[in-house]
């Protein structure tokens, strides 16, 4: 299995599709890093060589793009910055609620999670046992 | 969509003309104000605002990663209050 930048083991798909598994790299620049990088878009990732490899870490790291670990604390450092500021976007996120603007009377449900009844729930009669 | 650069941040006028006023008298005391809309510049840092939220002022004391968001960000207009809860009480 090909290692790349790290952590990545994307397996036996076409190469562009198996770049997609970093953090960082979607369809447009995966496909840009195969073209940048001379290689043929119809090889398989366990097919890769050494020198191949290289080439696309290469072509990776010139571009100076922020991928994997650093991307990921980037995001993190974004949403830590809100929250700390106690701005409504901070607030919002601290609360796991839509932040732009988005209704929550009804949907939401990707920030919100799973629906959870709310309301008077009657308390069942605590058995004395003393 | 973001605001052209060209214009720069908006500030009111007349929060400009009272920031500055501090600025001379070099005093702390807190800037009243209705304008949410203001972006805070480095101007503003140091500085603490009463903002207006539709009912009361706000106070907010502007650090300098604050820089670039609004005032109005600072002092929420709603207040949620929990649902439920009953159960606790009834225990």
């Amino acid at each position: 299995m090909p290692r790349l930048l790290g952590v990545d083991i994307p397996p036996k798909k076409k190469i562009a599709i198996s770049l997609r598994y970093i953090y960082g790299l979607g369809p447009t620049r995966a496909d840009l890093v195969v073209k940048e990088a001379g290689l043929d878009p119809n090889m398989r990732a366990a097919d890769l060589t050494e020198e191949h490899l290289n080439k696309l870490q290469h072509v990776i790291t010139d571009r100076k793009w922020v991928v994997e670990g650093d991307l990921r604390r980037d995001i993190a450092a974004n949403l830590k910055r809100l929250q700390a500021i106690n701005c409504y976007r901070g607030i919002r996120h601290r609360k796991g609620l839509p932040v732009r603007g988005q209704r929550t009377s009804t949907n939401a449900r990707t920030r919100k999670g799973p629906r959870k009844t709310v309301g008077v729930t009657k308390v069942k009669a605590e058995p004395t046992t003393v | 969509m973001a605001r052209s650069i060209k214009k720069g941040f908006f500030v009111d006028p007349s929060l400009m003309a009272k920031i500055e006023k501090a600025a001379k008298a070099s005093s702390r005391k807190p800037i009243q104000t209705w304008s949410r809309r203001s972006t805070i510049t480095p101007d503003f840092v140091g500085h603490t605002f009463n903002v207006h939220n539709g009912k009361a002022f706000v106070a907010v004391y502007v650090t300098e990663n604050m820089v670039g968001h609004k005032l109005g960000e600072f002092s929420p207009t709603r207040i949620f209050k929990a649902h439920g809860g009953m159960t606790r009480k009834e225990l």
